[in-house]
């Protein structure tokens, strides 16, 4: 009979045992998968914690006296701390500034009739459509024009150039499904409609908001080619010092691998700072319009 | 607590051609503590009105007065109004008790002792009192509504409006919140204008129906009154589930031939209609009686269609056998009269129970008749209500 003979093995086991064999599959393709992401932190961290001359041996040497040499080498470079404590100023207050312009540009666009909105969603866009490369020299002109090149200011403004339309469309899309009714009840009860933005619409935006802070931060943090060209001594980012340890006759890996991991220290800071808010989700307490 | 006046009020979205008219010179007069219910079909315009009133949409042209005051510049905040929105619109990072607070800290200088107090009583009276500490994700949509509505009362406003309220709650919870809305609004007494598509919040909430199409009004009355005194062919369909089923028909010689049978009109019937040549017939499906056999002059035959059971009655739905269309029309019958699909019935349309109206304009020109009692009460609250 047909039935008996045609049904494949996986079905002759019993629930139980393929449930098993699902859970072991499952934690096998998630760990293999962890260990991919986690290696070249790890790679990273043991070399930064390596002696100079044993860094970047090859094949490495798995088992090492970790020390802390590179690490004191770096905070003793004047410079290093220097470009360390610019970086974080001016990549800060670019996040501050952006979401102060962003933020407010995105809600008037979600919510208010504007003329050829398309058009000016699209133009916005357009300030990231060419690649750095193709600006980097009309920036670099008009910076050394408005005495802005090697300036922090100069920096912020980059930066804040640089995120602006993503903010503007992420919020927008953001604040669009954010239904209306909220600042209309927040009218009737007796709000002006700025105090309806800032006490009701503000908050239930917060996750956007600080989703877009991150994204904005790490954006101007890694950025590297604008501030190749458009400072030289006042304004380097730390990204640029990371960048002088490859010499163009060696490379100082242990220096790099140490820098590295303190420019990544901020990033996982920030990150865990804000994280509650990311993970609160977007549960409105409203059931959308049909 | 203040009534409401309406006086030809326009509004329309968008300029020049491509300007759509959603409210076509509405005038209305909402007495003190009036219970209204603003009823239509989608794109009726029953929510702009109410947002024009609500000071959330600008008319384009008229006036609204909320007491005395001409409100016309004011904006919502002025006008000391309180809303319930269809997805309730509460704040979703407050708690419920924040959500009800928060009004009356923006619109007045009371303490916040006051206030708590105030949220207090108000959450005993919708009986969320256990819920104020809660945020609006942590509760069921009916909870939700309770808390939408504790909003409003705890205001004490002038005007409640409210906009569909209940069309996302469940079948079961609706029937109670229904209930609870009626029992509030004639406890505190405080003029209410209420929107619904939902004809049955229409019947049984409103002191007044105030029906609305495609911007224009149709009809302002009591609920009984749009149901058995409609003034044009669409009220008579709009209220009424299953709806009035209309027979188009061209009038020859005292009678209407539509389509599939004659119709004998009566001396008054015909003295209504005057010269008119083409009129519609309705009916609605629970006076119209199905017979096994022929016996008086206003019957035809037809067959049967389709059996829905609804329990203690049935719809049947009926083609007359010498019709050409498609077109069925529905039937009430006991739920437990035998009758199966395909069965050939007669079909009988009492005299008494016929509405005609003109064909072109859809103007009401013949009423059905009432029993005398119900004639006398209804005559008697049209009295009272246009001597208000």
């Amino acid at each position: 009979m047909a039935t008996d003979t045609v049904p494949g093995s996986s079905q002759r086991l019993d629930k139980d045992t393929r449930e098993t064999l699902v859970k072991v599959v499952r934690h096998a393709v998630l760990l293999t998968w962890s260990l991919v992401v986690i290696f070249p932190f790890y790679w990273l961290a043991s070399m930064s914690l390596k002696p100079p001359g044993e860094a970047n041996a090859l094949p490495p040497d798995w088992i090492f006296l970790p020390t802390v040499y590179n690490y004191i080498q770096l905070v003793q470079q004047s410079e290093f701390v220097t470009a360390f404590a610019n970086s974080l100023l001016m990549v800060s207050a670019s996040v501050v500034l952006v979401l102060l312009i962003g933020v407010p540009a995105a809600y008037v666009l979600s919510r208010y009739d504007i003329p050829m909105e398309r058009d000016v969603l699209v133009w916005i866009l357009s300030s990231r459509m060419l690649p750095p490369i193709a600006v980097v020299l009309p920036f670099f002109i008009i910076f050394r024009e408005l005495n802005l090149f090697d300036t922090r200011i100069g920096m912020v403004l980059m930066y804040v150039s640089i995120n602006l339309s993503l903010v503007v469309w992420v919020m927008k899309a953001f604040f669009d499904g954010i239904p209306e009714t909220l600042e209309e009840a927040a009218r009737v009860d007796g709000a002006t409609r700025f105090q309806g933005f800032r006490k009701v619409v503000l908050p239930a935006a917060k996750p956007g908001i600080f989703s877009v802070a991150i994204i904005s931060f790490i954006f101007a943090w890694i950025e590297l080619l604008f501030g190749l060209v458009l400072t030289s001594f006042k304004a380097v980012p730390v990204t640029l010092f990371v960048y002088s340890f490859i010499g163009s006759r060696s490379i100082e890996w242990g220096m790099l691998a140490a820098a590295s991991m303190a420019m990544i220290l901020p990033v996982v800071v920030f990150l865990i700072a804000v994280n509650k808010y990311l993970a609160a989700g977007l549960s409105f307490g409203v059931v959308i319009k049909e | 607590m203040a009534g409401i006046t309406i006086d030809d009020v326009t509004k329309e979205f968008g300029e020049g051609e491509e300007s759509i008219v959603a409210v076509d010179d509405v005038s209305l007069d909402i007495t003190d503590g009036e219970f209204v219910v603003f009823v239509g079909p989608s794109g009726s315009g029953k929510s702009t009105l109410m947002r024009i009133v609500a000071g959330l949409e600008t008319q384009t042209a008229g006036d609204v007065h909320i007491g005395d005051t001409l409100v016309n510049q004011l904006g919502p905040r002025a006008r000391d109004i309180a809303m319930v929105f269809q997805n309730y619109a509460l704040y979703p990072n407050m708690t419920v008790e924040e959500n009800m607070s928060f009004g009356l800290k923006m619109s007045t200088e009371m303490s916040d002792d006051e206030i708590e107090q105030k949220v207090r009583s108000a959450a005993e009276m919708m009986d969320i009192d256990m819920l104020l500490d809660n945020t609006p994700g942590e509760l069921s949509g009916g909870q939700q509504q309770r808390v939408a509505l504790g909003r409003a009362i705890v205001r004490d406003p002038n005007v409640f409006l409210m906009d569909e309220p209940l069309s996302n709650l469940d079948a079961k919870l609706r029937t109670e919140m229904r209930t609870e809305i009626n029992r509030l609004q004639s406890e505190l007494g405080v003029t209410t204008l209420y929107v619904t598509h939902d004809q049955t919040e229409a019947m049984t909430m409103g002191d007044r129906l105030v029906v609305l199409n495609h911007g224009d009004l149709q009809q302002v009355g009591t609920p009984l009154e749009c149901f058995y005194r409609p003034a044009n062919r669409f009220v008579a369909g709009f209220l009424g589930s299953p709806s009035m089923n209309f027979f188009d028909g061209t009038v020859e010689g005292g009678t209407l031939r539509a389509d599939g049978f004659d119709y004998d009109l009566t001396e008054r019937m015909q003295s209504a209609v005057g010269n008119r040549n083409a009129l519609a017939l309705g009916a609605r499906p629970e006076d119209i009686r199905l017979h096994d056999r022929a016996n008086s002059n206003h019957e035809f035959e037809a067959v049967v269609d389709v059996v829905e059971p609804m329990g203690s009655i049935s719809y049947v739905y009926l083609r007359a056998k010498a019709q050409e269309r498609e077109e069925t029309f529905v039937v009430e019958t006991d739920g437990q009269r035998p009758i199966t699909e395909g069965e050939h019935v007669y079909v009988e349309i009492p005299d008494e129970d016929v509405h005609l109206f003109d064909a072109e304009t859809g103007e009401t020109i013949h009423q059905r008749q009432l029993d005398e009692q119900a004639e006398v009460a209804l005559e008697e609250r049209l009295h009272a209500v246009n001597s208000e």
